[in-house]
Parts: C-alpha cells; sequence; structure tokens
C-alpha cells in the first residue's frame, strides 16, 4: 500500500484529501486497504476528493476520558458524508456544539493532533 | 434440515452483578456459576462433555477454553470461544444447539462473565483493546468516545430522520428500572427513576444521557443445552430453541450503510422463520439494551412495529412485567448492570426464569414464547433467538 502504507490516510500538512478508489470497479473506499474490498483484485489508486462534502450524524462529545481531548470538551465527533459518495468519521471545527445540524454542508479543514496534521471539516463557506 | 425445536436450555445460573468484585477472578467467578448450571440441570459434572465461552474481560484470551477447562478441571469433547462482542452469549446458545443436534456432544455448557476492573476500562490501552486498526487509525484521533459515541451517532441521525424524541428513548430506561426494582439480583433495584430523571441526568454524548448508558460490572452466567429428547427426562422445563438467526453488516458503525438500520433485520427474519412464528406471537421480549436507542431499532428491525416508528411505539406500550409489552423483565442491563459478556446473556437467562415460571415477583402471565437479541458492538453482530416452552409451537 502507499500512502504512508495504509497508517495515516493522510500526510503532513496536505491541502488536499485524497482516498483510494477502484478503477475497476468505479467505487471509492475508505478505509485505505491493499486490495480493492469490491473485487478482492485490484490495488486501489489515490484519488483527490473536492473535499466537501455534508454532515451525516454528529454527536457533542460533553466527558472524554482520553487525556489529549479532555480540554476540548464539549467537542463535534461527526460522520461527514464527502461530495465523493462515501463517509468518514472526522470533527467539526469552527461551529459551536449546538449549531451543528445533521445536512450541513462542510469543507475541509487541517488541525494539529498528536503531532499529525489531520483533515477535520468546518461550516461550509457559501 | 430445520433444527427448530431440536435442543433445548436444560439449565441456567445467573451470579448476581458487582460494582467491586472484591478481588475475585473471572475464572473463580465463571467456575461458580457453572457449577450452579449443572447442579440447577440435575446433571454430574462428568456429564458436560461441550464447552462454549465467551471471551473474558480482562485476562488473556489466548486458548481461553483450555484454560476455563482445565481450571474446571473438564476434559470437553466440544470446545470454543465465541467472540461478536454482545452477541456472543446468543451465538454459543446457537453454536451449542448445533452441536447437541449433530452429536458432538450431548450436554453443552455455555459460560459468560468475568471481572470488571475501571481503571483497564477507562486507560488508553483498555480502550485500544477493543478497537480495529482501521477504528485506531482514523477515529482514534478525533476523540471518540467508543461505543457512547457511536450509539450517539445513530441516535441523532434516528431523531432527525423519524422524529423520535428524548422522552421516547428515556421510557425505555425508565421502565425497565420499574422491572428491576422486582429483580433482587439486579445491580440498580432500589429507586424508580423518572424520565425527567433521565433528561435531567447527565448528557454524556449527545443526545445520550447518563442514566441511558449501561453500567459495566463484575459477574457470571451459564446456561446448558442439550437434546430435546433429553431435556424431557431432565428437571426443569425444558426451553426449547425454536428460531435461531445471525447476521453482520459491518464492525464500526462509520462503515454501515444506514446507521438507523440494524442486521437484526436479517437475524430475526432468519429466526423468525426457522420457527415458523413471526413477532406478534412473542409473549416476553428480551433485548439487548446497551442504551435505549438499540431497543427502539431492534423493537423496528425485528419487525415488532414499522420502521421508525419505534419511539412511538414504545410511548404507548408499558414494558414493564405488568404492562402489555413486558421487555428486559430483569431490568435490562440499563439496570442489572452489564457484566461484561455476561450481561448478553442477562437476556437469555431472564428468558429462560420466565419460560420456566421462575421468575417470582415479576413472572409475565403469558409465558410461552420469547424473543431473544444479542447485539454486539455498534449495532453491528446480530445473534437473534426465539425460546418457547412446546417443542413445536409453529402458528
Ligand atoms: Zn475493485
Amino acid at each position: 500500500m502507499t500512502e504512508d502504507n495504509g497508517k495515516k490516510w493522510f500526510k503532513k500538512g496536505r491541502t488536499v484529501l485524497k482516498v483510494q478508489y477502484c478503477p475497476v470497479c468505479e467505487k471509492y473506499i475508505f478505509f485505505p486497504r491493499e486490495l480493492c474490498p469490491y473485487c478482492l483484485e485490484v490495488k486501489p489508486e489515490w484519488k483527490e476528493t473536492v473535499g466537501r462534502g455534508k454532515i451525516y450524524s454528529y454527536t457533542a462529545v460533553r466527558r472524554s476520558s482520553l487525556p489529549e481531548f479532555e480540554d476540548r470538551v464539549p467537542y463535534t465527533y461527526a460522520m461527514v458524508e464527502l461530495h465523493e459518495g462515501i463517509r468518514i468519521p472526522t470533527n467539526i471545527v469552527d461551529c459551536p456544539v449546538n449549531k451543528v445540524r445533521i445536512g450541513m454542508p462542510v469543507e475541509l479543514a487541517w488541525i494539529e493532533e498528536s503531532k499529525d496534521i489531520i483533515p477535520v471539516f468546518r461550516p461550509a463557506t457559501p | 434440515m430445520n433444527i427448530s425445536g431440536t435442543a433445548a436450555i436444560t439449565g441456567m445460573a445467573e451470579l448476581k452483578p458487582e460494582i467491586d468484585a472484591g478481588g475475585r477472578s473471572s475464572l473463580g467467578l465463571l467456575s461458580e456459576v457453572a457449577g450452579r448450571a449443572i447442579k440447577d440441570a440435575g446433571l454430574k459434572k462428568s456429564d458436560i462433555d461441550g464447552l462454549l465461552l465467551t471471551p473474558p474481560a480482562e485476562d488473556s484470551c489466548f486458548m481461553w477454553p483450555a484454560q476455563v477447562a482445565e481450571y474446571l478441571k473438564m476434559s470437553p469433547s466440544y470446545l470454543n470461544m465465541v467472540e461478536l462482542g454482545g452477541a456472543s452469549a446468543c451465538a454459543a446458545v446457537t453454536r451449542a444447539a448445533l452441536a447437541v443436534t449433530a452429536g458432538l456432544c450431548r450436554h453443552c455448557l455455555c459460560l459468560s462473565g468475568g471481572i470488571w476492573d475501571s481503571q483497564v476500562f477507562n486507560s488508553r490501552e483498555g480502550k485500544m483493546a477493543v478497537m480495529s486498526r482501521a477504528e485506531i487509525n482514523y477515529e482514534l484521533p478525533y476523540g471518540p468516545m467508543g461505543f457512547n459515541s457511536g450509539y450517539a451517532l445513530i441516535a441523532n441521525r434516528h431523531m432527525y430522520e423519524y422524529g423520535t424524541t428524548p422522552e421516547q428513548m428515556a421510557k425505555i430506561a425508565v421502565d425497565q428500572r420499574q422491572n428491576a426494582l422486582a429483580n433482587p439480583d439486579a445491580l440498580f433495584n432500589k429507586q424508580a427513576i423518572s424520565i425527567d430523571d433521565v433528561l435531567n441526568s447527565p448528557l454524556i454524548v449527545d443526545p445520550i444521557h447518563l442514566l441511558e448508558i449501561v453500567r459495566p460490572c463484575s459477574g457470571a452466567a451459564a446456561v446448558i443445552i442439550s437434546r430435546s429428547e433429553e431435556a424431557i427426562d431432565m428437571p426443569n422445563v425444558p426451553v426449547y430453541l425454536l428460531g435461531m438467526g445471525e447476521a453482520c453488516t459491518h464492525n464500526s458503525i462509520i462503515y454501515s450503510d444506514n446507521i438507523t438500520l440494524s442486521p437484526v433485520k436479517f437475524s430475526a427474519a432468519r429466526a423468525f422463520a426457522m420457527a415458523g412464528l413471526k413477532p406478534a406471537d412473542m409473549d416476553l421480549l428480551s433485548l439487548y439494551d446497551c442504551y435505549p436507542i438499540t431497543v427502539i431499532i431492534t423493537l423496528e428491525d425485528a419487525g415488532f412495529c414499522k420502521k421508525g416508528e419505534g419511539g412511538g411505539f414504545v410511548q404507548s406500550h408499558d414494558l414493564t412485567y405488568r404492562g402489555d409489552l413486558p421487555l428486559n423483565t430483569h431490568g435490562g442491563q440499563l439496570s442489572f448492570g452489564q457484566p461484561s459478556y455476561a450481561g448478553g446473556m442477562s437476556h437469555v437467562s431472564e428468558a429462560v426464569r420466565q419460560l420456566r415460571g421462575e421468575a417470582e415477583t415479576r413472572q409475565i402471565e403469558n409465558n410461552r414464547l420469547a424473543f431473544v437479541n444479542g447485539n454486539g458492538g455498534v449495532m453491528s453482530t446480530q445473534s437473534s433467538l426465539i425460546l418457547g416452552r412446546e417443542r413445536n409451537d409453529r402458528r
């Protein structure tokens, strides 16, 4: 597999978000795999996404037992459905937890987390 | 071949869940509950030749069936460990029924439970121990709160799609607490709670409140499965396995195509088809209840009400043992406690008690048929059982 051997699907300081794609099955794939899970044959390629999507579901985490998140509560843990049709786990930033809604259009942002820069989403600019 | 009614639950025992295990070990709890179940079935330990385990909560599960057999000084001819999360207990019962029907063993002991340690449970290592590589790599960086946040995603989406309300979800915790008040073994059996109490308890992960989250604890439960021909001559009222079904559509909820649809849709349909019965035939529902939303969606997808109407359904029925739709009469895991993998077994043991007529002050009047469901992970693995007092109860 490429892209950090699948350990992380993003690299430090990325500005575009790439996900796997099987050109034979014509399907996007998340999480990354060594072989396409639909045909179990093709090695997936990495394809840029447009970095936009909408919130499929979310929750406001008000108590966290993870030390690095304790001082961040409340924060939004969400599933975002990308324009490309696949869903990914993420955080919603630049938006108070009580303003987050299912269906809300969001766009890609990047934050630093445990020495990595990871993709998150914020409310889309119109 | 239809194996409906070929096997029965002939022995059962359950330990009272405890927050503090008082220095006991998982193996110690399992040995105690095994001894009690064997006695309940009127058997000797040497009669048990099948042994199925669910994983221990914190011991090393390497060669766990052999570890347990050794501790109990047993030498079974059929042994295995079933790991389907919260569905493991029901799934062990299914596998035991297959084994005794096929003649691989005569009396199969299904053992579940262990010690719960809050320090291990709340540690990063404890959390990672129950996560897949994909969850560690792609979910953990965003601070999910394990099962709590997974079910919160489901509940929020269900509210959005179907208009389910916080009051409807809270009602399940309230009714089940009423049931627990009549269960001396329940962890929370002292005080009734109201819908306001639930909604005023702290929000942990929206929309899930503290009183809507199961309490992990220590405990154990066991059942013995025998061939129906043998069950007739054993001391207890046989509880026949009329229907069994399993399903799995994902591991992490992130990868479910539709997070408000439980694979119980498929496992329950398989179980009902095997039994030749339908949801309306059931007298008791014993449904895995890690959170109220699990119960609402299980009711919908197993066919007890229409899709999306689970919230209104629980609101319009009395779910207590005195009610028109007895559900989780032991208190459910929300009030009984979740003694690790034995939490899933608590739904089986309560159904056995009710069908035998041994549920004492919470005994339901019509007790011919029960639907039992085990749910693992975040609405991932499902194992559905239909239990009955008559070997052939096709309607
Ligand atoms: Zn493919």
